[in-house]
């Protein structure tokens, strides 16, 4: 009878949570420069992109959707606005139309799925390889890469910068999930994003708007997108467009995934993102230190997800009571 | 005669929740065994341990002599137990045939085959469903049917029919209790949950009423009338004020025209019909299913939208409106209580409170962009008191709240929105004979609040019992207006068939 109850109690979270102290622990009585604190901000450092991404992720998912075009949009809107300002437009213009093009990619992408009804997954995945190849052919010719100009001011301080010692990233990071999770929470608009993703169709009788909340879902994750692109390019001082190509998109539902955000809508929070992306932080920063090959590192990050939704699936078996109407 | 399955002093807890406390029951074979109870009373439980999808937290299931404890639905089914449910568990993109043969193919499994085999086997049963159709599309009445073909496939020893009949016409009825009775003759024990009380006194050999989770008394069905079957599933005889008509009620009277709808048409469902609600009176739309009641409804508060070259007009207050979606209905004081709450009712994830306050952020009511948690407590305290919501508090989940109070939270929903115009769709579908008396009185205040209000039923004394006019649908239109005073259910029923 307790073990069952101690069943009950676990959800997929708080597994992963359980899996990455203990993989923490591991990690830091058999590695020995893990438990450094540099090393430690240097985990949380090498995550706060896909973490961004990751809320950005979340918001979609809830109101039952998918965005596979947030790492082309985040690509191609920050390398335009630096191409912008090789060019010789002022700073801050150049990010506010970088800025404007990822809103407006999602916008699009919103209007797709809202309006024409095109399933997110088929919509997100050519949004992603138009904003990909129009980026390249049209707006940032010639090259895969595009270096930080040095005009950018302080705006290279997000990516390179410390704030009591804590590097912008995570900071940014860390104030990107305060925001999405109070939006979440506290605003009207937040409430309906899980109230859409809950039941469309009772959302929708009860007089919510729900096509013009799909397509701010989008715009959300756009935005956000673009603030993850300021981070990458200003960390590393170049964006390198070809991460389109990569299978950063897939980290990002992973993180997602892993967490516990239910992939049928309505249920998660900015909670399960944090978790799921300290896992990975954990495991990559780890198994790098250990000296494991990149291709390895996949096949292991797959094997964990897999286990923590198989695990997730025997603690939370689908329920007969609830898959049933009526009396109990 | 040993009995076939027996449950010995069975208890069941949810969440530290009782739902079934030291119930014993006893089934024979070849016997016809009705399981009667208010919503809440633990049927669904109990039946659903002898199904085996649920394992009884106490007491032991013996079956065949016995004991036996079913790991899984899919077990139960293996040993000869089937379950019908309310909701149907066919695969929508299969044929009929196929869903029949479900888990049944042969290794190389030609279609024309199984249409051959399943065109007969659903011959001999008496049921007109065409084996070559998806069962997406399909009427619930055809899906009911195609579901029992399956049970009855699975040479099933003990079928458990839960709410059989509820969407069966009358000559299907007529059929499924031919049906009961040839099963019964070939030796198969039939468990019979159901709210119509009449086809169970007719149907059963014996009688089980269970009330609170329960056992109250097991009797030959002999033994018992409609008056004995209601005190004792409620304690108290409520025959008297529910469906037996009050003579001396007089029809409220007629209001402002709040609603005129002339020559709405929307596709096949919906074709050139007209007519008009007032407020403070209660219009109540009686149809069988099929006739256009439900599509109607929806047209009006925007759920769907009317053809657009010759879709007719909506008027509201005088006023000609085209809502292509609800949220301008909501803002116009529109609200659409739905048949279906499970599908298009509730929030299963989410608590009471947040059930009801949601519909308070959707509607114009709420300017705010911030939510706050002491109003949505607040909210939910005053209307589970108005509506007399049975749950622990307001963090309950509705999906655990029986069919009743879940009705109540979504008639909450509705509410909260300040209504001029309710649409109720079958209030009362799924609903326990205690929670019906509240739902009645809940409608009847709101039209003496001086709302109008409409109620949709296919079931007569409903109709005649709440509503002050009575529309009748059929095919898509409404065809004939009676007053309450004029009207009988020999007339209503003539004006909706023929």
């Amino acid at each position: 009878m307790n073990a069952r109850k101690l069943f009950r109690y676990l959800n997929q979270e708080k597994i992963v949570f359980l899996l990455t102290v203990l993989l923490f622990v591991a990690f830091s009585l058999t590695l020995n420069n893990f438990l450094d604190g540099n090393n430690i901000l240097s985990l949380i450092r090498s995550v706060a992109v896909l973490g961004i991404l990751g809320l950005g992720m979340l918001i979609v998912v809830l109101g039952r959707g998918i965005d596979l075009s947030l790492v082309a949009t985040m690509a191609i809107s920050i390398a335009w606005s630096m191409q912008l300002i090789h060019e010789g437009m002022p700073v801050y213009a150049a990010l506010t139309t970088g800025l404007l093009f990822a809103l407006g990619v999602a916008l699009f992408t919103g209007i797709l799925v809202a309006y024409a009804e095109i399933p997110p997954l088929f919509a997100t995945l050519a949004m992603a390889t138009f904003v990909y190849g129009f980026g390249r052919a049209h707006l940032i010719v010639g090259t895969d890469v595009v270096y930080m100009p040095k005009t950018m001011g302080w705006i290279v301080m997000l990516g390179q910068g410390k704030l009591f010692g804590v590097p912008m990233p995570i900071v940014v990071a860390a104030a990107m999930a305060l925001i999405v999770f109070l939006f979440l929470k506290f605003t009207k608009v937040g409430n309906f994003v899980y109230a859409i993703g809950d039941n469309l169709a009772a959302s929708r009788i009860g007089g919510i708007a729900v096509r013009p909340m799909l397509v701010l879902q989008y715009v959300l994750s756009g935005g956000i997108a673009f603030v993850a692109g300021i981070i990458t390019a200003t960390s590393v001082e170049a964006m390198n467009t070809r991460i389109v190509n990569s299978n950063m998109i897939y980290d990002v539902i992973l993180v997602v995934v892993l967490g516990g955000v239910g992939l049928s809508g309505g249920r998660g929070n900015v909670r399960n993102v944090i978790v799921g992306t300290l896992l990975i932080g954990v495991l990559m920063n780890g198994m790098t230190i250990m000296d494991i090959q990149y291709t390895v590192q996949n096949v292991i990050k797959s094997l964990i997800l897999l286990l923590a939704i198989v695990v997730d699936s025997i603690v939370n078996p689908r329920d007969e009571q609830t898959g049933q109407q009526g009396d109990i | 005669m040993s009995p076939i399955l027996e449950l010995k002093n069975v208890t069941k807890e949810f969440h530290g929740v009782a739902a079934l406390r030291n119930v014993s029951f006893t089934l024979m074979p070849g016997e016809v065994h009705s399981l009667l109870g208010e919503n809440g009373a633990g049927k669904s439980t109990l039946t659903k341990i002898m199904a085996g999808v649920h394992e009884p937290t106490q007491g032991e299931v013996v079956f065949n002599g016995q004991p036996m404890t079913f790991g899984s639905p899919a077990e139960a089914l293996h040993k000869g137990i089937a379950m019908v449910f309310q909701e149907t568990s066919l695969v929508p993109s299969l044929t009929v045939a196929q869903n029949i043969y479900l888990g049944n193919e042969k290794f190389l499994n030609r279609l024309r085959g199984i249409y051959i085999a399943a065109q007969q086997f659903l011959q001999s049963l008496n049921f007109g469903v065409d084996p070559t159709m998806y069962v997406s599309q399909l009427g619930a009445a055809q899906k009911q049917m195609v579901e029992i073909a399956r049970a009855v496939h699975h040479k099933a020893r003990i079928i458990i029919f839960d709410e059989p009949t509820a969407t069966l016409t009358p000559e299907e009825k007529h059929h499924f209790f031919s049906l009961v009775n040839r099963l019964k003759r070939e030796g198969v024990s039939i468990i019979f949950i159901s709210h119509a009380l009449e086809e169970a006194l007719a149907i059963s050999d014996r009688i089980t009423i269970l009330r609170d989770g329960q056992h109250v008394i097991t009797d030959d069905a002999k033994n018992f009338d409609r008056d004995k079957i209601i005190s004792s599933m409620v304690g108290r005889s409520l025959s008297a004020e529910l469906y037996s008509r009050d003579k001396s009620r007089k029809a409220r009277a007629y209001g402002q025209k709040v609603l005129s709808v002339q020559n709405l048409s929307m596709g096949k469902m919906v074709r050139n019909t007209s007519f008009s609600v007032y407020s403070g009176q209660i219009t109540g739309i009686f149809g069988l299913i099929g006739s256009g009641r439900t599509e109607t409804a929806k047209i009006i508060s925007g759920v769907v939208k009317r053809d657009f070259f010759h879709g007719g007009e909506v008027r509201l207050d005088g006023r000609s409106v085209r809502y292509r979606v609800p949220r301008p209905a909501v803002k116009d004081g529109i609200v659409y209580v739905t048949e279906d709450r499970k599908i298009e009712g509730f929030f299963e994830t989410k608590s009471i409170a947040e059930n009801i306050y949601m519909n308070l952020l959707s509607s114009d009511l709420n300017r705010g962009v911030v939510v706050s948690h002491s109003e949505m407590m607040e909210l939910a305290k005053d209307w589970t008191k108005r509506l007399n919501v049975k749950a622990i508090d307001g963090n309950a989940r509705v999906i655990e709240l029986s069919g009743g109070n879940q009705q109540k939270v979504v008639i909450a929903k509705a509410l909260v929105q300040k209504p001029k115009l309710v649409i109720f769709d079958e209030p009362t579908r799924g609903v326990d004979v205690g929670a019906i008396a509240e739902l009645h009185q809940v409608i009847n205040e709101l039209a003496d609040a001086g709302l109008a209000v409409v109620v949709i039923s296919s079931y007569l004394p409903e109709i005649l019992n709440l509503a002050d006019r009575i529309l009748v649908s059929r095919q898509g239109r409404v065809v004939e207006e009676f007053s309450t005073e004029e009207a009988t259910e020999e007339k209503i029923m003539y004006a909706a068939v023929h």
